[in-house]
């Protein structure tokens, strides 16, 4: 029980220290509306998209479901961090900075993560079916 | 005309997994990635600004050590992400709580869990960003990073203390929240999880290949790629940005000043003991790479200047202007035999973008202290 309002005590001092850099910061209020902006993409705007998403994937039935779930969160977490060097506008400072051929990169990561998926749906389902063969047997 | 609330919660959630189990699992994985980031964030902070008190008590051994940690600090920060957003979609029908308010430390609590939700999702959003060299914000990205990483830092303990029975209560299999759990949830729970652990696996192996270059061929979505960069490795400042030119180093000396100064040409330090190290350029950006460096030793330069075996070193670059233009260097760095006044790279004379005629290269060091285009060194 005492642990926690030390943990918690000290947790307070630690975002108290932060608060006050960033009140030292020209012009805070900037700050605080990016921050407060993350919360409201966040939860007004990706949130809902998930969950609308996620009952779609209900939709496609329980068998599938958990694959499918799982591709999309591999697939959804690869386009969160290829969207920064595919939607960066400006040049680059020189040839080495982002050198790579992002969109090529995800579109590559997209299609691995399908094949993967599939090969899996693929070989559990002969799996299930030579376990069935068997009992008949 | 009273305003009165609805008996119900507005907005209802049939899809199961958003509970204190699935909660917990995500979470541990995230607060360990956040407490990593943390704790590398706060000594790339210390190392690359020291305060007078600390600068010569910074070790300049393992000479891989900010290799190592600054790697750690964007692959946890990029692993973060997708535990980020699975965690945030457990909890996310708590955001609907009803009635929202219950009490005055129930209002607190949301607060300090807005607190943290918008510290966590602010940090990885910047950091990613600014690997990119992407600053869409009207603020400075370092003291504005550094100083959100405390709020964080603070929340998410405030966050531990105030959930600690519901962690506990759902931290294995085993533990009777978990068991009070309908058990037909745990193979879903389990596959979610999976889903979870694959995505942190695909976006560390797409990416970690900008710090650990055996693993560049994999590297899908870093901002750096060990495979590009003239003589093998990349740049991050050319000698065009600073305004260094062939012609502007024509007549160029390395002045030494001390007890006992003096200047050197090109031909006088190739002249003097050369030395071979291999040491990587490490970015605060997260990207790093080894190289083969050849040069003269600093501490050689500052013991012929009077330079005693305590001696620091303040070095200037010939860029116009930048913050790291001039660089103060700590006892432990100048005085270690692997620290050189690099003249050539990988076997070849240093490319201009490299930072001929001279640049400094050290252990253990943030490579925006690694001062390109030398042009002054001081006993400090």
């Amino acid at each position: 029980m005492d642990f926690r309002y030390v943990l918690g005590g000290f947790g307070l001092v630690c975002a108290a220290w932060g608060g006050w850099l960033l009140l030292q910061q020209p012009e805070p209020w900037r700050i605080a509306v990016w921050l407060g902006g993350a919360v409201v993409v966040h939860d007004g705007f990706v949130a809902p998209l998930v969950v609308a998403i996620a009952a779609l994937v209900a939709v496609a039935g329980l068998r599938l479901r958990g694959v499918m779930r799982g591709a999309l969160i591999v697939a959804g977490s690869l386009t969160a961090i290829a969207l920064p060097p595919l939607l960066r506008p400006g040049g680059v400072a020189n040839p080495t900075v982002l050198p790579l051929d992002y969109l090529r990169n995800w579109l590559l990561a997209l299609a691995a993560v399908a094949l993967f998926t599939l090969a899996y749906v693929g070989v559990r389902a002969v799996a299930r079916r030579v376990g069935r063969e068997g009992h008949q047997a | 005309m009273r305003f009165t609330l609805p008996s119900g919660p507005p907005v209802t959630f049939k899809a199961r997994l958003h509970d204190a189990r699935t909660a917990t699992a995500i979470g541990r994985w995230l607060g360990l990635a956040m407490a990593v980031c943390f704790a590398t964030g706060v000594l790339s902070h210390y190392l690359q600004h020291p305060p007078g008190w600390l600068a010569d008590s910074l070790p300049s051994r393992p000479s891989w050590g900010y290799r190592l940690t600054q790697g750690l600090h964007v692959a946890s920060g990029i692993a973060a992400i997708p535990l980020l957003l699975g965690k945030l979609w457990a909890v996310y029908p708590r955001l609907f709580a009803w009635p929202p308010v219950r009490s005055v430390l129930h209002a607190l609590e949301r607060i300090s869990v807005a607190v943290l939700v918008a510290a966590g999702l602010f940090e990885l959003f910047t950091g990613l960003l600014n690997t990119f060299q992407w600053y869409p914000w009207p603020f400075s990205f370092v003291p504005v990073h550094y100083a959100v990483a405390w709020l964080l830092l603070g929340s998410l303990l405030l966050h531990v203390a105030v959930q600690w029975p519901k962690i506990r209560d759902h931290f294995t299999l085993r533990s009777p929240g978990t068991l009070a759990l309908p058990e037909a949830d745990g193979p879903d729970r389990r596959q979610l999880l999976l889903g979870v652990t694959a995505a942190v696996g695909a976006v560390t192996l797409t990416t970690v290949g900008q710090s650990v270059t055996a693993l560049g061929p994999l590297e899908l979505f870093g901002p750096r790629s060990p495979a590009h960069g003239a003589q093998g490795l990349p740049v991050n400042r050319t000698a065009a940005a600073a305004r260094v030119s062939a012609a502007s180093l024509a007549d160029w000396r390395l002045t030494v000043a001390g007890p006992r100064p003096y200047t050197l040409t090109l031909d006088e330090l190739r002249a003097m003991p050369q030395y071979e190290v291999t040491l990587p350029i490490a970015c605060v950006e997260g990207w790093s790479k080894s190289a083969r460096w050849t040069g003269v030793r600093v501490r050689d330069l500052l013991e012929r200047a009077g330079g005693g075996s305590g001696a620091r070193a303040r070095v200037v670059s010939l860029e116009a202007a930048g913050a790291y233009r001039v660089m103060e260097m700590g006892r432990l760095y100048a005085q270690d035999p692997l620290t050189l006044l690099a003249l050539r790279l990988n076997g070849e004379v240093l490319s201009l973008d490299h930072g001929y005629p001279a640049r400094i290269i050290a252990p253990n060091r943030p490579g925006v202290l690694q001062t390109k285009w030398v042009g002054r060194l001081e006993v400090a």
